[in-house]
Parts: structure tokens; C-alpha cells; sequence
């Protein structure tokens, strides 16, 4: 055959590029080897962090004094009519409710609204607002999403607009404390970024529940949005269907074995949904209101791992089994 | 349908058939945008992801933004996009080189310099040596007086050797200045694309010749992509052009190649696909059921009484969008990326440079490197693959004298030199007939040396040696070759030359010597064509004896034998051979058979033997891969003994007794048939024992097999882990990989010249060794390497890696979409079924993009066990081979753990956001933190080695994540504004990450180690082994010369091997439990005999 020097391209042997570790796949590396005993000892590091931090969120959990008081059923005739009554406007629907303070509660004390079975989270529903219109004052009239709650029925636009806040919660609770009033405090409930930067100081509300439709609570519609608390405290939608959101605080401490009357205004329908409503009443600590969850977890984790620890070390004590050894590659052994 | 191609005339515009412009690209600048997107969206999961982004705009059903999918997916396609427009680019820029390329034709009677695009068929276009033929011609004329030239039409079919072209007798002797006012008519087909066929006439018009019409042949024409060479000139007229040439119309865009690997992620992709339409209706079904009962009973969702007519659809719909994500869209960008680095790893191999030339290994296919590691079978070429190509004369045997042995060969055999200075009568005539019997063209350069161009190496070889021997072939004019031995000048003139062809296998010279006046015929040939000429009383004993002596030496041999001719015997034949030369019809057989009438009563001189050398380190890469479970195939043109001798030699097949050939051979169906079955016999009963079967099958025999007796030969390929074939076409080759394919194993095919081209397509894998036989091989090849040990490297280091490296990215890309679709599945039920979204659509499509691909990416970086361990160890091929780290069972290993994530995430986050926590943002933000924790685990426990790299994007990834997160908390318009903050203060919320990982990474953990520990694969003992530096040291360095005295040392250690192999994972890796060894002969010889009918021994094939 003839040989045709011209025929191999020669830029292939110039085209060397420099060595480099990286290039050549040679970069020094960690190998780790899962060890019996580097397993060990992570199980045992594990249990050892693990108990006191469970330990610790269990007692911050156990310090919680919380009061919790369902009245959805309490406060309402036990009648078939539970929806009709609900939904009559003409009826009193004041209800009083005493609560005893087991332990001695420092302030600041919270007051929730806890509901059940209370989907804010359905699609339909969450989706159903428009932020824009709590923010600028020239928006108003941006009501698109906020389906079936946009407009009035001559066409006005709704301010705020949309599902989630014409179903605002509006049971109103009055705390007396041997009959003199327990005030709550019902400022800066909301978070601050919601009132400094979602909900504005120049936008008011309009057209509200003037539909023939009424949903919720009502807005005074001479209270700029941004001092709607508990709009903003409402439309801070949760996740889950039972949820708890904060009606107030009260500045003061309450002893144990004091006796709390509460007088609510029971507007809010549950009833057509078999929902529930609760008050409570509670402190706080580090990790927040009452849940041993976490504690439980932490003191499970922990002790599994433990248990884990003990028997790898068994296992590893009566039935070594020395790693790497060549002689189980199975190939080894094939004699040829 | 025919076309008249009036040849040389200016007058006719010939519009009506196309100009000369080639064009191989698949777009023009007018229709890439619909035609390419045409082509993306004939994909299914590009149809598929479109449906989801185009439902994604009804914002009835939209759970996130339609940004979340929109964005990757033009992303992705317009990466696709531009990487077509790069390579139509650049094949525009390589047709627009070879169109305007600047060729000599013909107008008005003057020659003109044009370019190579506007050429018009009728055209008469001048070649010089070594011009590319620009488009189909017929030949007109040519520098030799009678009217031949070669042409290299390597490009066309992959044969390398020369072929010779003569014009139509009718053109013969027309004078140089007439052909330029040639005129005449050339009816021919329409362009088809048969390259070896050309049914034409020509009529040539007053004043040349009229009224007579020649036939053409293919043998009259020059195709395009040809090469001239050997002829000064050659002209021809234009009769196919442009895209309607018979090259361009084979042309044809090669199949993109699927790897193992694909298909299986494409598998899994469809089984995802299944699932999440079982979830959608059943979510769908669940939605609306709990609509009915609970949904309508909630007023302040205000479920309208009258839906549409679409209303039962809008929720399954949201929740297909919902699951859309359980199908990663960046897995194919995310796998090419990564692929192509593979491919970068190759070519950067410093390993992989062959040091005498300095070419680097190149991936050209840059899509298949995972296949490498699953490659089951491997296709070898011989000569220029397994050996360098590079022939040097070796041995001889002259009148019953060997010369050459052991020390050195025979150019420096003391002897040999001795004969030739005193002047043995037989030795010069025998060196005279390796100067003279070839085709070699010597050239002299400016300094005086002589370098010979030749179209066989072999022929090189003899001329070399003979000159080294003193018998100088100085030059050649015309048909006057000067030789010069020991100073003293001799001429001859040739007066014919017999061609080679591979049916005759010899060929043979005319000369007269020019001093003495007489006529000899010299010849050579292949041992089978030329002992049986000898004249009746010449012993050929001891030529055949040393025949076979050097073929076990893997020497290819050649007899060189001469006879004295009459000059009326001379004169009678060559008359007849120019008749023969002429004739239309059947004009080689009616040549060799006058060949064959001058052929006889030989005088045999001797026997050459020429070595063609094994490349460096193949008989270690063979013995490496077949260790790895890998069956060798060698398909060779070569014949049978030279075959057997060169696999003996390079570990091909193992001598006797631990291995056995058997042969099929036959030249009648019946003959094969029994043949087959009697290897077919053998190699089952021998299956169960460790013994290395081979069989040798020779082209004839194959021929028959694969047409006859298919499914018997297909069974024996699969029983049989070597196989030899000798004397395959081309062609032949590729059956047999067509043949293995279809049996459903990987082949990787390799080779160098251009007859393996063919094959090298056909195979999973393709390789091509940029050797001496050019770089066709190479350019066709999905790689190319310098050196075939190179391909150890190439399998075991690159293709394993690859291999392992994708199987757990393609795997991580399903889990981390998984877990987060499981999550939003978890979180419909809390939400009354009705497809909400839990996680806004900046973290959907953040997850994706940025916060899980970075840190799987750097997984190309991960080697689960070092170089140096596999290539001590390439049994461990056997798991990228048997798929065993990417097939259902695994990947349901990582469904699991999605799930169990998924879980794990979903339940601690809604406990330990409960109640007054329950906030919407922050609950999806801590349970996506969650995943973004968990999966950094993941990759990390996933991870065998770290690299600093790996480090940066593991932990990187995972700090970047809470710098997303601040950035798009910081943005008042954002849903998100102030939540990450607000997270980050909470000691609940860092509580809550340490539960998350501990309590999901602790049980994968601990079944890890179990595994690992007690139920440690291969792969697992080794990486102990490397790692803790003990018994593998020891085992490096008495691996794998004294391997039997440590099998006896571990025997009593039971390990139970497994058994139940199922066809679908398991390669064919021989772990054969020892058995009783089944000796037949004493001696290291191969017992091929054995089962060779004794009917039909090598010289009984006469002439075919």
C-alpha cells in the first residue's frame, strides 16, 4: 500500500495539552473506608449528641403552659341547627368559657385561634388573592387570581380581594380575670415584613363583604392594610389543616389556679365542615410553643443508634470478618 | 429511466441534471429553527415535557409558575440547538472546502482551471497523480499507453489495495490533443447507488468513431472520493455529480449509537412514566371523590354548583403537572455533559500516547463511553491490529537451506551472506525474483537514497531485504528495471505482469533479461498456488516443510519460484493474453485462466518468510480483558496457520493442554454442516470443563454457516469465548458483529485498515487503531487509539468509569426528583387533595438547576477503586458488564430511599411545624432545606473518594443553597421575602435539619455498613483491600505469575460462587468450578488436527 504522508492530519500530535492532575484523573483524594469502628463511633457520637439535645427540647417543651379549650361545640345550642344558627345574624352568639391556669404563666402569654379540619391550604383557596393590590395603592383594581372574589356585583373591585381574605376568622375572645378585663394586646401580632412591606399604609379597604355572599370577618374600611393585623395575621396561610394563628398577647403573668373567663363572640361557621375551634392559651421558650415531637425524636434517634452501636460491637466481637481479605474474590479460587 | 451525457459539448446546456455541488448538510440557515425543532419533538420525552409546559400555561390547573418548566426546557433545547448548528457548521464549511476546490476541465476545446462545484455533466475533467476525483467520470484517456490507471477508492469501500481502471477500448489511442474535441454520447442509468456496477454505452461521433456502441463497465470509471495515483494523468467525462454521484447517493447519516446504559435509563424513564400516571389517577380519582364528599361542604373555597364539562379532568390534571417532576428534565443535559467530559478524560489520557508517534487517544463518538465498560465481546482485526503492520523478511529457505534462526534472522545469517558473496547460483536467482516479481516503484530522493513505494507491504519487504542482501533494485523507466547486485548493473524488461488477485494468490513477472535476450517467468505466491506448478521431479517436501515450519512461527510465507521460457512459447501465450486483456465479457476470469496456461512447471527457488511483528504488551491486554470476561473474536484476511500461530502467540487461544481448537472447515454445504456439528459436539461437552475452546472457521466455510446453518453457527458463538476466522471479506466481518448483536451481547469491534471499516460500524463500539494502513479505520471509529494495548486502558479505566459514573447519576437524577414529587404527593393529603403545590416555583426549578445538579456532577470525578487495583484485578469488569449498578433492582434500591426520604422529610417537618408554625412558606422552606440536606448526604456517602473539588461542591452546594435562599429573601416582592431569615434565627428550625439527616441517613448508614461489611461485593473487598493497604500488596506483585500457588494457600476458604445466572445481568464471565482437566497430548502443539477431516488437507485445494 502507499504510504500517503499527506493523508494524516497532524494536528492530532500537536494538540497535547499540558499535564494537569485534574486532566489525567489524578487528584489526591480521600478515600474513606467504612470501618467498623469509624461506624461505631459515628453511632455512638450520634447517641451521645443526640440524648441531651432530645433531653433538653423535651424539658424547654415540658416548661410550656398551655391551656387549650375547644368551644366550637359548647358555644352553640345542640341543635340539628348548627349551620342555620351560625349563619343567622340575628342571633347572640356570645358564649362564656372559664379556663384554669395550671402553672404559673410568665408573660408575654399568646392567645390563638387553633382550627381543624380547616383546608387554607386547598388549592382553590390559597391561590385565590392578589398581593399586588395589598401593596400599591395603584393596583386596586388588579384582581386577577383573585377568582371568585374579585369584584362586587357592579364591578367594583374588591379590596382585599380574593377567598382567603373574605373568609378572615372573626371570632373575638375578652379575657376577665376575677371580673376585671385582661387586656390583649393586639399589636404587632403580625410579622413586621408583612406590615412594613406586603401590606401597605396607603391602601384601604374596599367593597369588602358588601357582597350579598358574606364570608368572614368585616375590615373597617378606614384602617389603612397596614394595620390590619389580623388580615395579615389570616392571610399568612398555613400548610397544614390544623393550625393555630395569634389572635393576641397579654402583657401580663397569670398564676397557677387563677380562673380566666373568656367571653367569645362565636361568628366563625366550622360547623358545615365538621371543623373545630379551639382557644389557647400559652408561653413560649427557645424552641417555640408546646411540642415534645422533637424532644421524643431526638431521645428515639438517639437511643437507636445506641442500640445500633451496641450491636455492631457485638456483631464485630463475635463474628469478625476482617475486611479487604482477597481470598472472597471469587476468582481467586477458580483454579485453572 | 436513462440519461444521455453528451460528452464535451459547450452548446447543450445539460441544465436539467444538477451541478457538481455537494452538499452534506442537513439544514439551510431558512430551515434549522422548524426543522430542528421538528427533530427534538420527535423525541418522546421532549413531546412529553412540551405537553407539560404547554398544560402549565392554564393557569386553572397550574400548581407553580410555568417558568419552572419553561425555562429549563428551552434551555435544553436550545443547547441541542446550537450543538446541531455547530456541526451542520462545520460540515457546511467542509463541503464549501471540497466545492471549491479547483479542477482542470475542458471548454470550448481549451483546458480551464475551475471550481470543483461547476462542474456540468458532458464535462471532460483532467486528473493529475494523487488528484480526489471530483464526481463520477467515465475515462477517456490516461497516461499509460494502454490505457490503465489506479485509483485508491478507499473512501468508497474500504479497500486499500490499488485498483486498476482502463478506458473503453473505443477511446484506446486516441492522441492527447484530441481529447479535448472528443464528442460523443454515453447513455447510462440514472444514478443509483451501487458502487460496483455501471451498465453504460458509449458512441463516439465522426471523426473518432460512429456508429458503433461500447459497452461500459464500472471498470471504466472514476468515482468520485477516488484517489489517482501511480498515473501521471487520467481524464474522463462527467456523468454523475454533485449529490447524485454513486457516493453521494450511499451517503447516508449513520445511526446515532444507543448505549446499553441509555436504553436502560430510557426503560426506567418508562417505568417512572408508568408510575406517575397510576399516581395521577389515582390522586385524580381521590381529588375528586374528596371534592364531592368533603370539598362542596367548604364555604369558604366556594366550589361553584355547575362546573364545566372538563371538571373531573382539571385535578388529575394538576396533579399530572404536580408529578411532572418525577421525570428529571435535566437528566439528558446533565448526562451529555457529563459524557463529553468522558470523552475529554480520553482524549486528555497521557497513558494513552503512542510514543512513537505521539497521536493521543481520540473519542470521536463522544456518547458512548459507558459502553466501553460493558463490553462483552471484541472483534480483532489481525495484521496492523494485534501486529504493527511493519513486514520485515525474516527467514527463507533456499533449496533446502534455512537461513535465519533463533539468534537473528536472515538478513544476518552469516551464511546467507556467505552464498551471496560467493554467488550461489540458486541464492540470486531467488534474490532476483524478490527484486524483480512486484509491482514496487522505486524512488530515488535528492540524497541519493532509494525508498520504494509498494502496494503490499509484503512486496516492500522483499524488495528491501533483497537490496540489503545486495540485489539493489535501482529503477524503474517505463518497463526497463535496473538492478544492481554487487556493483554490477543488470537490466531486464518487463514484458507482462500477471496481477495478484486474491483468487489467484500469486502473481507472476515476464522479463526479458536485456543482455542475455531470454524470457523468464518469475513468480510468487501463497504455498497452496504455488507447489502444486512445479515441474514433475521437483522435491517440494522440504519447501512444504518449512511452509509449515514458519507458519508456526507466525510468519506469513511466501514461495518464490521461476521458470525459463521459449521464445515461441512466450509469443503464442502473449498473444492470447492480450486477447484476453480485451475481451468484454468476463475479461478476469479469461486473464487468470491465461495466466494460468503460462503458470506451470515451475521451478521452485524457496521460501520467504516475513515477519509481521505483535504489537507491544498484546498478549498482556489480551490476557487482562479475557480475565475481565471478555471473548476475543480475531477476523483476518490472513490464512488459517498464520492466524492460529499469531493467537497462539499474543494469549489468543492457549496451547494444549489447557486449550483446544477445533476447526470448521468443508468446501461443500454437506462438508461444513458436518463439520459444524461435530465443533458444535465438542465445544458442549467441553463447556462444563475450565478449557479454552476455540474454533477456526476460514471464509468459505462462513460463508456457507451463516447461510445455511445459522442457528447451529449462532450457537456455537455464544458457547464459544474465542473464535478465529480466517479469510474474511470485509463484509464477512460485519455479519459476524451483526451476528453477536443479535444475540444481544456488546461487541466492540477493532481494527486499522479500511477492510475494517465496515465492521468497526457495524459494532456497539467501534475502534479504530490510527495505524500504517492509513486513518479510515480511524475516522469511521468511535475511537481511536495508537496501540491496541491502549485498549485495556480504554476498557478497564475509562469505560468502567464511565460506566459506574453514570449508572449513579442517572440513578441520583430519579431519587432527588423523586423525593421531592413524593413530597408534594404527601402534602396533597393534607391539603384536601387538591393539587396545591407545597413548594413555590423558584425552589422547583432552583432544585433542579442549581441546588442538586452541581454536586452529582462532580460524581465524574469519583473512582470507586484506583487504576492500579483494577488493572490487577479486571474481574471486576464483570459488574459494569452484567449491568449489576444500573438495572431495575438498583434503581428500586433508590426508588426506596426517595421514598423513605421523602417520608422522613415529609413527617418531621409537619410535626415539628405544627400549629403555630404552620406557616406556608416556612414549612416548604424547611422541608426543602430537608432535601437539599439529605441529598448533600447522600452524594457524600455515595462518594468513594473526595477530591477537593468534590468537597467545594458537596458542602459548597449546600452553603450556596442558604445563599439563594437569603438573596431571593431579601426581595420584598418575592413570596419568600423575609422567610429564610426568619428560619435561620430559629434554633427549631437547625434542631429540625439535624433530625432530618440523622434520622434519614442513619438506617442507610447502617445497611451500608452491614453490607459492606458482610455482605461486601468485589468491588467492596477490593476498595478494603486498596485502602487499607494490606493483603492487595502482596497480591499486586504475585499476581499473576504464581496465582496457582495462592489459590492452593486460599482454597479451603469456602465462598459460595454464584450459580443462578440469569441471561439479562450476567455476562458470560467463564467462574467454572474446577473440574476434572481432560489432557489429550503430551506435547504444547495444537491438536487442530485433531478434528480436521482428513479429507482435506492443505494441498489438496487446487485452483478454485
Amino acid at each position: 500500500m502507499i504510504s500517503d504522508g499527506s493523508s494524516q492530519p497532524s494536528n492530532k500530535v500537536s494538540r497535547k495539552p499540558t499535564y494537569s492532575r485534574f486532566t489525567q484523573q489524578d487528584l489526591p483524594a480521600w478515600k474513606p473506608v467504612l470501618t467498623p469502628a469509624l461506624v461505631i463511633a459515628t453511632l455512638i457520637c450520634l447517641a451521645i449528641i443526640f440524648i441531651p439535645i432530645g433531653l433538653l427540647s423535651l424539658s424547654a417543651s415540658e416548661n410550656v403552659v398551655e391551656v387549650v379549650d375547644r368551644y366550637d361545640d359548647a358555644c352553640i345550642p345542640s341543635t340539628n341547627q348548627k349551620v342555620g344558627f351560625i349563619k343567622d345574624p340575628a342571633t347572640n352568639k356570645t358564649c362564656i368559657r372559664s379556663l384554669t391556669i395550671p402553672k404559673k404563666m410568665r408573660k408575654p402569654i399568646y392567645v390563638y385561634y387553633q382550627l381543624d379540619n380547616f383546608y387554607q391550604n386547598h388549592r382553590r383557596y390559597v391561590k385565590s388573592r392578589n398581593d399586588r393590590q395589598l401593596w400599591n395603592p395603584k393596583a386596586e383594581s388588579s384582581t386577577s387570581k383573585c377568582d371568585p372574589e374579585e369584584k362586587t356585583g357592579d364591578g367594583k373591585p374588591i379590596v382585599p380581594c380574593g377567598l382567603v381574605a373574605w373568609s378572615l376568622f372573626n371570632d373575638t375572645y375578652m379575657l376577665s380575670k376575677n371580673d376585671a378585663a385582661l387586656p390583649i394586646n393586639k399589636k404587632d401580632i403580625a410579622w413586621s415584613s408583612d406590615r412594613t412591606h406586603k401590606f401597605s399604609p396607603n391602601v384601604y379597604p374596599k367593597n369588602f363583604q358588601n357582597g350579598t355572599l358574606i364570608g368572614g370577618g368585616k375590615l373597617d374600611e378606614s384602617i389603612p392594610m397596614s394595620q390590619q393585623e389580623d388580615l395579615m395575621v389570616w392571610m399568612r396561610t398555613a400548610a397544614l389543616p390544623t393550625f393555630r394563628k395569634l389572635y393576641g398577647k397579654i402583657e401580663t403573668d397569670l398564676e397557677a389556679n387563677e380562673r380566666i373567663t373568656v367571653t367569645i363572640q362565636n361568628n366563625y361557621n366550622t360547623y358545615s365542615f365538621d371543623g373545630k375551634k379551639k382557644l389557647v392559651v400559652s408561653t413560649t421558650t427557645w424552641i417555640g410553643g408546646k411540642n415534645d415531637f422533637i424532644g421524643r425524636m431526638y431521645l428515639a434517634v438517639g437511643g437507636t443508634s445506641l442500640v445500633f452501636a451496641i450491636i455492631f460491637s457485638l456483631l464485630y466481637a463475635f463474628k469478625p470478618r476482617p475486611l479487604g481479605n482477597p481470598s472472597y474474590l471469587s476468582w481467586n479460587k477458580t483454579t485453572t | 429511466m436513462k440519461r444521455y451525457v453528451y460528452i464535451n459539448d459547450d452548446n447543450l446546456a445539460q441544465d436539467i441534471y444538477c451541478d457538481n455541488r455537494i452538499s452534506n448538510r442537513k439544514y439551510t440557515i431558512w430551515n434549522f429553527l422548524p426543522k430542528n425543532l421538528w427533530e427534538q419533538f420527535s423525541r418522546f420525552m421532549n413531546q412529553y415535557f412540551l405537553l407539560i409546559a404547554c398544560l402549565q400555561l392554564w393557569s386553572l390547573i397550574t400548581p407553580v409558575n410555568p417558568a419552572s418548566t419553561w425555562g429549563p426546557l428551552i434551555f435544553i433545547f436550545a443547547v441541542s440547538a446550537s450543538k446541531e448548528a455547530w456541526d451542520d457548521y462545520n460540515r457546511y464549511l467542509s463541503d464549501k472546502k471540497a466545492n471549491e476546490k479547483e479542477v482542470w476541465i475542458v471548454r470550448q476545446g481549451i483546458r480551464k482551471l475551475i471550481q470543483a462545484q461547476d462542474i456540468c455533466i458532458g464535462n471532460i475533467v483532467w486528473l493529475r497523480e494523487n488528484d480526489e476525483v471530483p464526481c463520477d467520470l467515465v475515462l477517456l484517456g490516461t497516461a499509460d499507453p494502454q490505457g490503465f490507471c489506479y485509483v485508491e477508492t478507499a473512501a468508497l469501500d474500504g479497500e486499500t489495495d490499488l485498483k486498476t481502471r482502463s478506458i473503453p477500448s473505443a477511446c484506446m489511442g486516441i492522441d492527447v490533443d484530441l481529447l479535448h474535441k472528443i464528442k460523443g454520447v454515453i447513455e447510462c442509468p440514472s444514478p443509483d447507488k451501487d458502487i460496483r456496477r455501471f451498465d453504460a454505452n458509449m458512441r463516439l461521433f465522426p471523426p473518432f468513431l460512429d456508429n458503433d456502441v461500447f459497452p461500459l463497465t464500472i471498470k471504466n470509471t472514476l468515482l468520485q472520493s477516488c484517489y489517482l495515483r501511480n498515473t501521471e494523468w487520467a481524464c474522463g467525462v462527467a456523468v454523475y455529480t454533485g449529490n447524485q454521484t454513486k457516493l453521494g447517493m450511499c451517503r447516508g447519516i449513520p445511526e446515532p449509537k444507543l448505549t446499553a446504559v441509555d436504553a436502560m435509563i430510557d426503560k426506567l424513564t418508562g417505568a417512572i412514566f408508568v408510575f406517575q400516571i397510576v399516581v395521577v389517577i389515582v390522586l385524580g380519582i381521590a381529588g375528586n371523590v374528596w371534592k364531592d364528599t368533603e370539598g362542596r361542604k367548604l364555604w369558604y373555597v366556594r366550589y361553584p354548583k355547575e362546573g364545566p364539562w372538563y371538571e373531573l379532568l382539571v385535578i388529575p390534571l394538576r396533579f399530572e403537572l404536580l408529578c411532572s417532576i418525577m421525570i428529571p428534565i435535566s437528566i439528558k443535559v446533565s448526562l451529555d455533559l457529563v459524557k463529553s467530559l468522558y470523552a475529554k478524560f480520553i482524549d486528555w489520557d497521557d497513558q494513552m500516547v503512542d510514543p512513537e508517534t505521539g497521536i493521543r487517544s481520540n473519542a470521536t463518538n463522544t456518547a458512548i463511553s459507558e459502553d466501553l465498560g460493558q463490553v462483552e465481546y471484541i472483534l480483532t482485526d489481525k495484521t496492523g491490529t494485534l501486529t504493527e503492520n511493519k513486514m520485515i523478511f525474516k527467514r527463507c529457505c533456499i533449496s533446502g537451506r534455512f537461513y535465519g534462526n533463533e539468534s537473528g534472522d536472515a538478513l544476518t545469517d552469516a551464511q546467507l551472506l556467505n552464498a551471496v558473496s560467493t554467488g550461489s547460483a540458486d541464492v540470486i536467482q531467488f534474490l532476483k525474483v524478490m527484486a524483480i516479481c512486484n509491482t514496487v516503484i522505486p524512488v530515488r530522493s535528492k540524497s541519493g537514497t532509494i525508498s520504494y513505494k509498494a502496494l503490499s507491504q509484503d512486496e516492500e519487504a522483499l524488495v528491501c531485504a533483497a537490496a540489503r542482501l545486495r540485489m539493489v533494485f535501482e529503477n524503474k523507466n517505463g518497463n526497463i528495471l535496473d538492478i544492481n547486485f554487487n556493483a554490477s548493473p543488470l537490466r531486464y524488461e518487463v514484458l507482462d505482469t500477471l496481477e495478484f488477485t486474491s483468487d489467484r494468490k500469486r502473481m507472476s513477472v515476464v522479463v526479458r533479461d536485456c543482455q542475455s535476450g531470454e524470457i523468464f517467468l518469475l513468480s510468487k505466491g501463497a504455498d497452496e498456488t504455488i507447489l502444486p506448478l512445479t515441474f514433475s521431479g521437483q522435491q517440494v517436501r522440504t519447501f512444504a516443510e518449512a511452509v509449515e515450519q514458519y507458519a508456526q512461527m507466525g510468519l506469513r510465507t511466501l514461495c518464490l519460484a521461476w521458470r525459463k521460457l521459449e521464445e515461441g512459447e512466450y509469443q503464442e501465450w502473449a498473444s492470447m493474453f492480450k486477447e484476453a486483456n480485451s475481451t468484454l465479457v468476463d475479461r478476469e476470469w479469461r486473464v487468470a485462466e491465461v495466466c494460468q496456461r503460462l503458470e506451470h512447471d515451475l521451478e521452485i527457488l524457496g521460501v520467504a518468510a516475513i515477519e509481521d511483528r505483535l504489537q507491544e504488551g498484546v498478549p498482556e491486554t489480551i490476557e487482562t480483558l479475557r480475565k475481565a470476561g471478555i471473548n476475543f473474536w480475531m477476523l483476518t484476511g490472513d490464512k488459517m496457520n498464520t492466524a492460529i500461530q499469531i493467537a497462539l502467540s499474543c494469549n489468543f487461544v492457549s496451547p494444549e493442554p489447557k486449550g483446544q481448537l477445533l476447526i470448521i472447515d468443508g468446501k461443500t454445504e454437506d462438508e461444513v454442516c458436518r463439520s459444524l456439528e461435530r465443533v458444535l459436539l465438542t465445544t458442549r461437552i467441553t463447556e462444563s470443563e475450565p478449557k479454552d475452546v476455540a474454533f477456526v472457521v476460514d471464509g468459505w466455510a462462513l460463508e456457507i454457516a451463516l447461510k445455511h446453518y445459522r442457528k447451529a453457527f449462532t450457537e456455537l458463538a455464544i458457547l464459544s469465548r474465542t473464535a478465529i476466522c480466517c479469510r474474511v471479506t470485509p463484509s464477512q466481518k460485519a455479519q459476524l458483529v451483526e451476528l453477536l448483536k443479535l444475540c444481544d451481547y456488546r461487541t466492540l469491534a477493532i481494527g486499522d485498515g479500511g477492510n475494517d471499516v465496515r465492521m468497526i460500524q457495524q459494532a456497539d463500539i467501534g475502534v479504530g487503531i490510527s495505524g500504517r494502513e492509513g486513518l479510515q479505520a480511524a475516522r469511521a471509529a468511535d475511537y481511536s487509539i495508537g496501540k491496541f494495548r491502549f485498549l485495556k486502558r480504554l476498557i478497564l479505566v475509562h469505560g468502567r468509569y464511565s460506566y459506574n459514573r453514570t449508572a449513579f447519576l442517572s440513578q441520583y437524577s430519579f431519587y432527588k426528583s423523586l423525593l421531592i414529587c413524593f413530597i408534594q404527593i404527601f402534602s396533597s393529603f393534607i391539603s384536601g387533595v387538591s393539587g396545591t403545590s407545597l413548594f413555590n416555583s423558584v425552589s422547583l426549578m432552583a432544585y433542579n438547576v442549581f441546588y442538586t445538579s452541581v454536586p452529582v456532577l462532580v460524581s465524574v470525578l469519583d473512582k470507586d477503586l484506583s487504576e492500579r487495583t483494577v488493572m490487577q484485578h479486571p474481574q471486576i469488569l464483570f459488574y459494569c458488564q452484567a449491568g449489576r449498578l444500573l438495572n431495575p433492582s438498583t434503581f428500586a434500591g433508590w426508588f426506596g430511599r426517595s421514598l423513605f426520604h421523602a417520608i422522613v422529610v415529609f413527617v418531621i417537618t409537619i410535626h415539628s411545624y405544627a400549629f403555630e408554625k404552620s406557616e406556608m412558606e416556612e414549612v416548604a422552606m424547611v422541608a426543602l432545606s430537608g432535601c437539599i440536606w439529605l441529598q448533600a448526604f447522600v452524594v457524600a456517602l455515595e462518594t468513594n473518594s473526595f477530591t477537593i473539588l468534590q468537597h467545594l461542591a458537596i458542602w459548597g452546594n449546600l452553603l450556596g443553597f442558604y445563599v439563594i435562599n437569603w438573596i431571593v429573601s431579601a426581595i420584598p416582592a418575592s413570596g419568600m421575602y423575609t422567610i429564610m431569615f426568619r428560619l435561620c434565627k430559629q434554633p427549631s428550625y437547625w434542631i429540625t435539619m439535624i433530625l432530618i439527616v440523622a434520622t434519614g441517613m442513619g438506617p442507610v448508614l447502617a445497611l451500608k455498613y452491614l453490607r459492606y461489611t458482610y455482605r461486601s461485593s468485589k468491588i467492596n473487598i477490593l476498595q478494603q483491600a486498596e485502602r487499607l493497604g494490606g493483603p492487595i500488596l502482596s497480591l499486586g506483585i504475585i499476581e499473576p505469575q504464581s496465582r496457582s500457588s495462592l489459590d492452593k494457600d486460599l482454597a479451603p476458604l469456602s465462598i459460595t460462587q454464584p450459580k443462578n445466572r440469569t441471561s439479562v445481568y450476567e455476562p458470560l464471565l467463564s467462574e467454572s468450578p474446577s473440574a476434572t482437566r481432560r489432557s489429550i497430548g503430551p506435547a504444547q502443539r495444537f491438536d487442530y488436527f485433531q478434528s480436521q477431516s482428513p479429507l482435506t488437507s492443505t494441498h489438496t485445494r487446487k485452483d478454485n
